[in-house]
């Protein structure tokens, strides 16, 4: 049998030393048998949720450097005035739309890096969306996601059909690859769709039937994920979820998301690996200052993420929220009382296994001589040591150069998000 | 020593003689059995191969003509009549607009957004036209009689891929599809390849617009109020400088800084890993940026205004370069990309990256390497034409090897045109139909990566997406799959006789193939269900969800 490169650096060393030479169906069945959890190892699995906020979010005006009178003087009709930051620790603080994650920040479980962003010198949204989804700042032709390569390497954790879940209509390319992962749009909706119960159930008998008759291969393996799946959901029963503690999600995309994140994680499915998206960062005009388009992004991020805070109560325990995004932007506001695209940003990291009440990473200062090309906040953290740090420190991950190729990560290097 | 390509010709001519269409004089082989398939299941095949799978009704014509004649009339495109394809593609309005045109609809829409105009009606029109892209290809593999064309101009979409969703790519996209790949689809190799090289769409996707030779500057830039002309319009629009001194001397100084700084190797590397040598084709870095300093200059009339391609002399480095050995002397401009363009078309890397790849889509997974003998065979005594490579592989014996009928896993887009021609579905003008495909996990010109899709069946089955293909089915079978209409009744009528029901479905749907366990699910679900309507659509929808259908 022939295998080409290409499909050997896919399914990776390791996964051809576990399994010989096998088709890769095999592999990936092998990897995708599932076995119901014992409840004492649920409880403690480790969940990694990361939030993509596509269009490059200003870090500036999301954890704001008030301390600085630059920030001030490049910025005078965006700026957000130090008299309504919350203050975080003197120098930096949360724009005011987040107000709702100052508590979090308080007891220790809401952390911030800042200065952080890509090696690569790109502006484009789509070559720097591409290069922190695949994780290779600069290469293109990665075919698959670091977070897909993540599942696939680290054989620690058992897969079930729910260990990996991107939220919306499809599979970002984060989570593109060999192992096994799902788009869920609506969990409510996931499975098969009919009028009435009975007749859903008795489809779904039907095709499962069919599958496990007259299926071969990967068909066969990948039906069969796909009808534990559903099961599995059913028991969990997703119609009847109500949020802890009173917890209220804000209305939209982002809600919906984090609400169905906290259902699987409570549900006990296996999810170790969650992604969400949210959009509208992009802005070129009339940004806002601490009223606004910004602000308004802003709020929705900041009540999610309290409300998911929130439902989960003790759960957040073993959960880290990281948010990213592709760049940052401009230091001096434009013409249209906007910003560009910039180079580095900040990130928020949440949970109960994160260091927080403090802004990590190493800040360069918006002195036009520590700018990168001359206008834009520098990048001092690689984001790969962010990402490498929480994969390795919280799911414990052991092989980060096979998640990061042509990376070497250093936990020197590692902004020390994780609490040790 | 028997030559070993005469030998499969033989073994070839053997085999399609049992197809009961083939004019030459059979010869025995010694080396393979000629295939057991009966016209009826060669009829299949091809269909399911050469063809986005047939037609209520087409299996059976196909084998009566001859499936060898089928293939020779598939081979000639231009000489199928495709009136019901040309009557259906007036209707989509992205072809009457070019680059030009839409670059200027998009601004128009951005202007309306930015002004708050919610759902306004540039916006909305944009967004249909966008959406026309996509629908169109939906269409013309739904409808067309040149089917085997329309599978070569979505391999080559693959090949040479682009994402839509870049930048100006939106605007410069559908030029790419209508006049760069489709008139060459069944071409020389070497027409597409610099065809491709010298599209706006790719130049801006792999960056080569803005590749300079380090420390040249645009003639604009440095002779002040000569000509107020800008060179990159990386924000949103080059309005050119303004006519006041002072400002127009900030706007240079503006733009010289946002001026690439030097040459940029991404396609460089694509077009050597990609598009021609392939990964182990034996390439250096070095020759990638040999490659690079090649193209340096090949760039982009103004791509936010949807201009098209343009070299700047200025740009380009026209000292001596060396790849893969072969020297390019000093003094050579745009010529010189072409002359390495057609090197590289020519290279023997290049016939088996590109051969092994069709073989890939046209036979197996992984594909024979006979197969791809005969193809690379064919590339040299045609010297690259398409037709002929693809000739090769259609009549060589791998093709019709039983282990390799039905051995593929259908893609997203395959799954839902092959279920939607089954069931003799009419898809309309609305993008409804691509989208079904882009929530099975193709979006049409939407793969990020240069790579294109691929063609290897682990990328299409996960259990999400089996799922939804049973959704699909189960609402196409239904008749409520938005955007397309069926036609039930010309492949079973409505009955409750469930083995009249069933035959129809496996004679109609399935060609033949439906097994023992698939025959007894569907048996005892029509057990329950009386109505004759209800029935025929939950044999349609069991046997298109199925196991089988997934696989072509």
């Amino acid at each position: 049998m022939s295998i080409s490169r290409r499909v050997f650096i896919r399914s990776g060393g390791l996964a051809l030393f576990s399994f010989g030479l096998d088709p890769l169906f095999l592999a990936r069945a092998a990897l995708a048998s599932y076995r119901p959890l014992p409840p004492t190892a649920a409880l403690s699995r480790p969940v990694l949720v990361c939030l993509f906020q596509r269009g490059a979010v200003d870090g500036l005006n999301m954890v704001v450097p008030h301390g600085e009178s630059l920030y001030y003087g490049e910025r005078p009709r965006i700026a957000v005035p130090a008299s309504d930051v919350v203050d975080l620790d003197g120098h930096f603080g949360l724009h005011p739309q987040l107000a709702a994650l100052k508590p979090l920040w308080d007891n220790k479980s809401l952390g911030v890096i800042h200065a952080v962003g890509s090696p690569d010198s790109t502006r484009s949204h789509f070559d720097a969306q591409d290069y922190m989804e695949s994780g290779t700042p600069g290469v293109k032709s990665t075919a698959d996601g670091w977070l897909n390569r993540y599942c696939r390497h680290d054989r620690e954790h058992e897969d079930t059909p729910f260990r990996a879940v991107a939220f919306g209509p499809q599979l970002p390319r984060i989570l593109a690859g060999s192992a096994p992962s799902l788009a869920i749009d609506d969990l409510q909706a996931f499975g098969l769709r009919a009028p009435q119960g009975a007749a859903r159930d008795r489809l779904t008998r039907a095709f499962e039937q069919l599958y496990a008759g007259s299926a071969t291969g990967l068909l066969s393996s990948s039906s069969q994920e796909a009808f534990e799946a559903v099961q599995l959901l059913q028991r969990a029963n997703p119609a009847q979820y109500r949020p802890a503690n009173d917890a209220e999600y804000p209305r939209g995309r982002l809600g919906r998301s984090l609400q169905q994140i906290a259902q699987l994680i409570k549900g006990n499915l296996g999810l170790q690996v969650a992604f969400a998206d949210v959009t509208g960062w992009d802005t070129h005009v009339n940004q806002g200052a601490s009223e606004g388009q910004l602000a308004a992004r802003l709020a929705e991020l900041g009540q999610g993420l309290a409300a998911f805070a929130r439902d989960l109560g003790d759960k957040l325990r073993d959960v880290v929220v990281l948010t990213m995004s592709e760049f940052g932007r401009t230091i001096r506001e434009n013409g249209n009382i906007g910003t560009d695209h910039g180079h580095a940003t900040a990130m928020l990291v949440m949970g109960g296994p994160v260091n927080g009440g403090r802004v990590l990473g190493r800040w360069p200062g918006l002195d036009p001589a520590s700018r990168f090309e001359g206008r834009d906040l520098a990048v001092t953290t690689d984001f790969r040591d962010l990402f490498g740090e929480v994969l390795a420190r919280h799911l414990g991950a052991t092989d980060l150069s096979a998640v990061f190729p042509g990376f070497t990560p250093n936990p020197v290097r590692f902004p020390g998000v994780i609490r040790s | 020593m028997q030559n070993p390509v005469l030998a499969r010709l033989l073994t070839l001519t053997a085999a399609v003689a049992s197809l009961g269409a083939w004019q030459s004089a059979p010869h025995q082989s010694a080396q393979r059995q000629p295939p057991t398939l009966t016209p009826h299941d060669s009829a299949l095949h091809a269909l399911n191969r050469l063809a986005y799978g047939p037609r209520p009704g087409e299996v059976d014509a196909v084998a009566a003509g001859g499936v060898m004649n089928w293939i020779d009339r598939q081979l000639s495109p231009d000489q199928l009549d495709d009136r019901l394809v040309a009557e259906r593609t007036v209707k989509f309005r992205i072809l009457r607009y070019d680059s030009g045109d839409l670059a200027r609809l998009y601004a128009a829409a951005r202007k309306e957004r930015r002004e708050r105009q919610q759902g306004g009606q540039v916006e909305q029109m944009g967004r249909q036209l966008a959406g026309e892209v996509e629908q169109l290809a939906v269409v013309r593999a739904a409808l067309s009689r040149r089917q085997l064309y329309e599978v070569m101009v979505d391999f080559w979409a693959n090949h040479f891929n682009v994402f839509f969703g870049k930048g100006a790519d939106r605007v410069l996209a559908p030029s790419y599809i209508e006049e760069t790949l489709r008139p060459r689809a069944f071409g020389k190799f070497a027409d597409l390849l610099i065809a491709t090289a010298r599209s706006p769409a790719m130049l801006f996707y792999l960056d080569n617009w803005e590749s300079v030779a380090p420390g040249s500057t645009p003639p604009a830039l440095t002779r002040p109020r000569l000509h107020a002309r800008s060179w990159f319009g990386r924000g949103r629009y080059e309005p050119g400088f303004s006519r006041e001194p002072a400002q127009a001397d900030s706007q240079r100084r503006r733009a010289l800084e946002r001026m690439p700084k030097g040459i940029n190797e991404n396609y460089a590397r694509e077009l050597l890993e990609l598009h021609t040598l392939g990964v182990d084709g034996g390439y250096t870095q070095q020759d990638v940026v040999e490659v690079a300093r090649i193209f340096t200059g090949w760039s982009i009339k103004r791509p936010q205004q949807g201009g098209g391609f343009e070299f700047h002399d200025w740009a380009h480095d026209y000292g001596e370069k060396t790849v893969l050995g072969v020297r390019f002397s000093a003094g050579h401009g745009m010529d010189e990309g072409v002359r390495l363009l057609k090197l590289l078309a020519s290279l023997p890397a290049t016939m088996h990256h590109v051969s092994r790849k069709l073989c890939q889509r046209l036979v197996n997974d992984e594909p024979p390497d006979g197969c791809v003998d005969d193809a690379v065979a064919a590339w040299e005594r045609s010297s690259g034409d398409m037709r002929e490579v693809v000739r090769a592989i259609v009549r060589g014996p791998d093709f019709w090897a039983p282990e390799n009928i039905r051995a593929k896993v259908k893609t997203p887009l395959e799954f839902v045109v092959s279920a939607v021609r089954a069931v003799g579905g009419d898809p309309d003008t609305t993008p409804r139909l691509a989208q079904v495909v882009a929530r099975l996990g193709q979006p049409l010109y939407r793969h990020v990566a240069p790579d294109g899709y691929p063609e290897r069946e682990a990328a299409w089955v996960n259990s999400g997406a089996l799922l939804d293909r049973m959704n699909v089915a189960v609402a196409l079978a239904a008749g409520r799959l938005p955007g397309v209409t069926v036609a039930l009744d010309s492949l079973a009528l409505a009955t409750a006789d469930a083995e009249q029901l069933m035959a129809a479905v496996n004679d109609g749907i399935l060609g033949g193939t439906m097994s023992d366990n698939t025959r007894r699910v569907i048996r005892e679900q029509l057990a329950e269900a009386p109505d004759p309507v209800a029935a025929r659509a939950l044999a349609v929808g069991l046997a298109l969800g199925g196991p089988e259908f997934q696989r072509r």
